[in-house]
């Protein structure tokens, strides 16, 4: 029987089996998943059987329903997909192995501290409740050796390298002491882009002392960078690759 | 870098648990939030910022000087500094409330910032805030060490539910509460233009980031932004102590004379 795995980040948040009725999802309590989150529609979308065929119909949702990255309106769906639902997963599986992991349940029970003194949430507590947050993280954990090796690439212009693995919090493209990717020549910006890596392994590049350009399109805002982008700045041209 | 800073013990407490220490010649700036009550609360939070200060003080003196607890990959050097100090920080108060029998609840929140070359690092543990404003946007830059915020993270619950949570007090993370910390940092970029904000949650529980950036976006000076903060976070209802540090980094509308001298210098190195 196939599943629906509601996750957020690395955690489980919730699995639903998809039987002969069909599952809604949505902002509102009497969905079958509720995603309670102003960027969820009330009724967002539904997965249902026909012929034989799992199928996701969104129904119109303003923020939209997106399987393995593509925004879709009515799909198959194969064990395996993911289905991006505003900052939701949900993974559609046929195993019956995943394993439920809740943490409501700790949530409720430290106890109310008194009138408005900052405390530390009490030992045990703490401990249980990192427990919890430790297994749900573990079981979250992908397969070892496929360790991602986000990359740039220098395709044109003056550098001190030809390439630059990307492995700190903040990546510089510029002439600043601290830049990792160090600009050669006069009149380069001490810091021309920066590159930000974030808690979720992401990498976001934004303006600095010039506005950069990926694939073309002007950066003025942080935005998110996919394998295969090409960044222009300052007269340089890098490839940001994500290698297995 | 222009500072400002303002501490305050707000409408209902009867003490200021906040301590700040600014170390403008390091380019450091530190904020504490004590817990505890009473005098234990102001100890700890003077203790972690006197700490933090002496040990970076101590590193730029000697630059062997060890560093404490494990090296983070992914940061460079200043920023791990700030760690190793923050982590002797957590040991010397830990220390104190041993020696006050262990069940006092002594603890301290941290928020430190340092500025170099192109980037702020910072590092924080617990419920006090990094905030930058940049192109009349806000920022957080620092996740709590809550309880709430875990939830949050988690998918649990919503900003909006976590706002009105009965569970907002309570951190997960603090100095003084055992004998190691793990200390969270991170790195931004510096641009000319850019507000740095660190705050204790008086300020935050009581005014949202609409109207912390509409009061940086309306203070000429960073001392004036910081006085404006607490006086609204009080007009607000002042339920708890309030600490603003705001961190300016040249106006771009300032100090024409000192970029003909910047390009004066760069003409000279065109290395």
């Amino acid at each position: 029987m196939s599943k629906l795995v509601l996750k957020f980040e690395s955690s489980i948040l919730k699995e639903v089996a998809v039987g002969q009725q069909e599952v809604s999802i949505g902002r509102s309590p009497d969905n079958g998943i509720v995603i309670d989150n102003p960027a969820i529609s009330s009724y967002h979308a539904r997965v249902f059987h026909e012929d034989g065929r799992l199928m996701l119909q969104d129904f119109g949702s303003l923020n939209g329903t997106f399987v393995n990255g593509q925004r879709v309106k009515m799909v198959t769906l194969k064990p395996g997909d993911s289905v991006g639902i505003g900052k939701h997963t949900i993974v559609v599986t046929d195993s019956v192995e995943v394993r439920a992991h809740s943490l409501d349940n700790v949530a409720a029970k430290p106890a109310v501290p008194k009138i408005n003194e900052t405390v530390m949430l009490d030992t045990k507590d703490r401990r249980e409740f990192l427990r919890q947050v430790a297994a749900v993280g573990e079981s979250a954990q992908p397969a070892p050796g496929r360790m991602k090796l986000p990359t740039l690439v220098v395709l044109n212009g003056s550098t001190d390298r030809k390439e630059y693995t990307l492995t700190d919090k903040l990546t510089v493209v510029g002439k600043s002491a601290m830049a990792t990717v160090k600009l050669k020549g006069w009149f380069k910006p001490k810091a021309a882009a920066q590159i930000n890596r974030r808690e979720d392994d992401s990498y976001y590049i934004g303006p600095a002392d010039k506005v950069p350009s990926v694939n073309g399109t002007p950066i003025t805002h942080p935005t998110k960078l996919a394998s295969g982008d090409v960044i222009e700045v300052a007269g340089v041209e890098l490839e940001f690759v994500v290698r297995d | 870098m222009e500072v400002g800073v303002r501490s305050d013990t707000g409408r209902v407490r009867e003490n200021n648990e906040d301590s700040f220490r600014l170390a403008p010649e390091l380019n450091l700036f530190v904020l504490s939030d004590g817990m505890g009550g009473l005098e234990s609360g102001e100890r700890a939070s003077r203790l972690a910022t006197e700490t933090i200060v002496a040990h970076c003080r101590d590193a730029q003196a000697d630059a062997t000087l060890a560093v404490f607890g494990k090296h983070i990959e992914g940061v460079n050097d200043v920023s791990n500094r700030l760690a190793s100090a923050i982590r002797l920080a957590n040991q010397e108060i830990f220390q104190a409330a041993q020696d006050l029998g262990g069940k006092g609840g002594m603890g301290a929140t941290i928020v430190a910032a340092r500025f170099l070359e192109d980037r702020a690092c910072i590092a924080h543990v617990g419920d006090s805030r990094a905030y930058l404003f940049r192109d009349e946007q806000l920022n957080q830059l620092t996740e709590d060490h809550s309880f709430v915020a875990e939830q949050v993270r988690r998918g649990i619950i919503t900003l909006e539910q976590a706002g009105r949570s009965r569970m907002q007090n309570v951190l997960t993370r603090a100095l003084g509460v055992e004998q190691n910390v793990d200390v969270e940092v991170t790195e931004e970029l510096l641009r000319e233009g850019d507000t740095y904000l660190l705050c204790s949650d008086g300020l935050f529980r009581e005014l949202s980031e609409p109207q912390i950036a509409g009061v940086l976006l309306e203070a000429t000076g960073a001392q004036e932004a910081a006085d404006s903060l607490v006086e609204h976070a009080n007009h607000a209802g002042g339920g708890d102590n309030i600490t603003a540090i705001v961190l300016r980094y040249a106006p771009k509308t300032a100090g024409a004379m000192s970029k003909i001298g910047r390009w004066f210098k760069a003409s000279e190195d065109p290395s």
